[in-house]
């Protein structure tokens, strides 16, 4: 046993280093301590963040379809102004959100790779098309609803850089819920056709909006240990259950009704409760076979092409710039 | 298939990082707000306009290349060696940005002012004299030579014109009671 022992030495030791550097990045973490780039952290911590943040970098980017389809069948100035200024700001979410993907060692180009090649997911609601005008209402209001309540869970991330980035997305998000919401509680007192296009719209999000907040915590089994590491502060269902006590009352007031027959207020816990969710469909989109994922693969591809152009002659005037200087090429004359 | 195995083509190549330090009125330091990927210097100031200020409070926005930043952890700098005067040759000036907080916030630091120091070493020396007493729990020393700056005169051009688009603001939308009344009252949809 001893000659084991020393043979073994070096092993027994590595392995209680790390445990205490665990231990310690725990301890961190307990302490209500951001984690910031450049940091030790356990290949998990990081590899899981990756995933999660490219993930929902690629939402906001192919979020920008759906509704970037309306843009120029607006029906007035002002609501073309306000959708353009939605779909803007889903870009630069992404580009929030790539950006806190890379402090963790992620390249952009790795990430934009592996969504033009069908390889990255991203949310699964997206894939849904946008069949009438107030469809942009219905996604404001409940995608966005579902969305912020995801997202200021995620602004107390434990990692620095998404925790910014969700703090900074939700200050602005919060007026796609409203614009949202404002369009279609006018549609839904308005003409009979109007009542009914906010109707048809419900009908057609209700579902993928609940199951955009991800399964059950039942088949969630990263769930716990993000929790522990602080990347989650909120289960699923927990998510879930908030978006549809907040939701569900708004839209019976609105005078809607909601696509659930199974739907009710349960007084003892003061909650709502819903339906059986069809997971088979949920995982059918996840899985590339719901009814937009194509289409929006090859929007997004046209796009990546159509802006070669572009990419080839900012690199042509940028190498043509002094190497050195370029940096301080045109405008450091003045420092404030 | 990898970004390694792909070759690379000048148009599909990952530019260069730039951090953007965003300052939202007189009254507020620069803040490390985030980065964008650009070209060239204009290119980056032009990226950083268009991604972090979309809406109003911002009246001047710096950027600096990430390869002119050096970065300290938290970790690093409880473990800074003492360093020896003689060291380093000419003097360069360094912008000094530091987090002092873990609360929630979408800025990373604030700038804190300059330094200047003859090597890295020495400018982390005087960049936490400058912090004082507050807690540093991570630090930057930006190469000043390498930011590019928005003029004085670029703040009412770049950033004014968000000032009118309010529909962009959460608060002017109605809350349930006035939407009722203004649908009541025919206002235009």
């Amino acid at each position: 046993m001893a000659e084991q022992h020393m043979a073994a030495n070096s092993a027994p030791t590595e392995a209680s280093a790390e445990e205490a550097r665990l231990a310690a990045f725990q301890a961190r973490i307990d302490a209500g301590e951001k984690i910031e780039p450049g940091d030790w952290m356990p290949s998990e911590y990081r590899r899981q963040l990756i995933r999660m943040i490219s993930q929902h970098a690629h939402s906001e980017w192919v979020g920008m379809l759906p509704e970037g389809e309306w843009i120029a069948s607006a029906p007035s100035l002002r609501r073309k102004l306000i959708l353009i200024a939605k779909v803007q700001d889903e870009a630069g979410h992404g580009q929030y959100l790539y950006h806190a993907a890379e402090t963790l060692g992620a390249t952009r180009e790795e990430m934009v790779d592996a969504l033009l090649e069908g390889r990255a997911k991203y949310s699964s609601v997206f894939n849904y098309p946008t069949l009438n005008w107030a469809d942009v209402g219905m996604i404001g209001w409940l995608v966005d609803g579902a969305a912020i309540k995801n997202q200021v869970m995620l602004a107390g991330a434990s990692y620095g850089p998404y925790s910014r980035a969700m703090v900074r997305i939700c200050a602005e998000e919060t007026f796609h819920h409203k614009q949202g919401q404002e369009m279609i509680r006018r549609y839904a007192q308005g003409t009979p056709q109007q009542r009914q296009m906010a109707q048809d719209a419900l009908d057609r999000w209700w579902w993928p909006a609940m199951m955009m907040l991800g399964p059950h915590d039942s088949d969630s089994p990263n769930t716990p240990q993000l929790k522990r590491w602080g990347v989650k502060i909120k289960t699923n269902d927990e998510v879930r259950q908030e978006f549809l006590d907040e939701h569900a009352p708004e839209l019976i007031e609105a005078g809607l009704k909601i696509p659930d027959p199974d739907l009710r207020f349960d007084e003892a816990s003061g909650h709502w409760v819903h339906g059986p969710i069809d997971w088979d469909e949920f995982w059918n989109v996840v899985k590339g076979n719901g009814p937009c994922n194509a289409e929006r693969l090859a929007a997004r591809r046209q796009a990546h092409d159509d802006g070669r152009w572009v990419r080839e002659a900012m690199a042509a005037h940028a190498a043509r710039q002094a190497p050195p200087a370029s940096a301080r090429a045109p405008r450091t004359g003045a420092s404030a | 298939m990898s970004a390694a195995e792909k070759p690379l083509t000048g148009a599909d190549t990952q530019w260069p990082r730039w951090e953007v330090l965003k300052k939202d009125s007189e009254r507020k330091p620069h803040q490390a707000v985030g980065s964008v990927h650009a070209a060239d210097a204009v290119h980056a100031l032009l990226m950083a306009r268009t991604v972090f200020a979309r809406r109003p409070a911002a009246v001047s926005m710096w950027v600096a290349p990430a390869a002119s930043i050096h970065a300290f952890t938290a970790e690093e700098l409880t473990q800074v060696p003492a360093h020896s005067e003689a060291e380093g040759g000419e003097l360069s000036r360094y912008l000094v940005v530091v987090k002092s907080t873990n609360r929630r916030s979408m800025t990373f630091g604030d700038l804190k002012g300059e330094v200047e120091a003859s090597s890295v070493r020495a400018a982390l020396d005087l960049a936490l004299e400058l912090a004082g007493e507050e807690p540093v729990l991570a630090l930057w020393l930006v190469e000043a030579g390498s930011v590019v700056r928005s003029e004085p005169d670029d703040a009412d051009p770049w950033f004014g014109p968000a000032q009118d688009k309010t529909y962009k603001q959460q608060s002017v939308y109605s809350s349930r009671a006035t939407a009722s009344k203004d649908a009541a009252e025919g206002v235009p949809r």
